[in-house]
């Protein structure tokens, strides 16, 4: 089975088709950016971009990621990844970080379809990626930040 | 041993049930020749109604956000509706739900097209006579004549999601066939709605 991750063709082999995208991105290609919380589709960690889209790779089986462009937390680029980017830096938003990698897939993923969100659409967005230290307020602000940054 | 006794009331609980059936059935055909058509209509709309008001029909059937498993709690992580019924930006019901299958190691279910259903098919806290009228109204049911309706409930894929939903959820109790029957029943004795 072949898996196009970050622009490149990736062959796994025979890997069993329903095994969850994050595993094989994690154990099989090294790309250990994106990660583990709670393999329910509850917390966001796992979040990527499929086709532009933000998945939660512990909920896609590898055999329905062929076929589709997937993008990485390593590899995110564009203009509204480096404004997300900046604002993170810039705001110092990541605490012990585990959850970023999740909250900015998300929130490229926001930006890119609402170029200018309100709290509500920040809220119904980012909702569903959980943070244990608690910084909300700074993801909220830095999402606000980047998209003063876009404008 | 276990295993032939619970063979046996399988087929016993399925003999049973088709007699039901055909005994309901035929009353219904004896009814709409000499009785009330009417009757039976009603009749057969109570047995669809309890398909309607499952969880796995009627989670789905809430105005702004879904509720989930059979105890019918929020959806977590949060949702809404958004302005297509697929979610809002950032948090698409696609996402999470795959679109061509349950997802056993998330436990999340999926079907093609995951959605909620339009604002004007909500049936959640309807007597049933009430979601009788909005499900027979073009108005309110995607323009569909009944005959449309019976389509729509044999060929849609979250409807059929609602007999293979994956986990532990509970399947629609009624098997489809014999929902798709009492449909039919229900429009061919004319599609009344009780009061």
């Amino acid at each position: 089975m072949k898996i196009n991750v970050n622009g490149e063709e990736r062959d796994l082999g025979a890997v069993d088709g329903g095994t969850p995208l994050l595993w094989v991105l994690r154990d099989q290609l090294n790309l250990t950016g994106t990660k583990y919380g709670c393999g329910r589709a509850q917390c966001g960690a796992c979040t990527v971009h499929v086709n532009g889209e933000a998945v939660r790779s512990c909920s896609l089986a590898v055999r329905d990621a062929a076929g589709k462009q997937i993008v990485t937390i390593e590899a995110v680029s564009g203009r509204i990844a480096d404004a997300v980017r900046a604002a993170w830096q810039r705001l110092d938003v990541a605490q012990c970080g585990y959850c970023q990698s999740g909250q900015i897939m998300t929130a490229i993923k926001l930006l890119a379809s609402n170029r200018k969100p309100t709290d509500a659409a920040i809220d119904a967005a980012m909702d569903g990626s959980i943070c244990r230290c608690g910084a909300y307020i700074r993801i909220r602000k830095a999402i606000h930040q980047a998209a003063r940054a876009l404008a | 041993m276990r295993h032939l006794l619970l063979g046996i009331c399988a087929s016993a609980g399925g003999l049973v049930a088709a007699a039901g059936v055909a005994v309901v059935l035929l009353a219904g055909e004896a009814a709409s020749q000499g009785g009330s058509a009417r009757e039976t209509s009603l009749a057969a709309w109570e047995r669809i109604a309890t398909v309607l008001q499952h969880p796995r029909c009627v989670n789905c059937h809430h105005p702004d956000a879904p509720l989930v498993g059979d105890a019918s709690r929020p959806h977590m992580p949060r949702v809404v509706r958004g302005r297509d019924s697929k979610g809002a930006p950032g948090m698409r019901c696609n996402n999470c739900h795959g679109e061509h299958s349950n997802n056993e190691a998330s436990n999340v279910p999926g079907a093609a097209d995951w959605k909620l259903p339009p604002r004007t098919m909500m049936w959640a806290k309807m007597s049933i006579g009430d979601i009788c009228r909005s499900i027979k109204n073009p108005a309110r049911n995607g323009g569909r004549s009944l005959q449309g309706l019976l389509k729509h409930a044999i060929e849609d894929s979250l409807i059929q999601w609602a007999w293979e939903p994956g986990g532990k959820r509970e399947s629609v109790p009624m098997p489809q066939t014999v929902f798709t029957d009492f449909f039919e029943e229900w429009v061919r004795t004319g599609a009344h709605c009780p009061n």
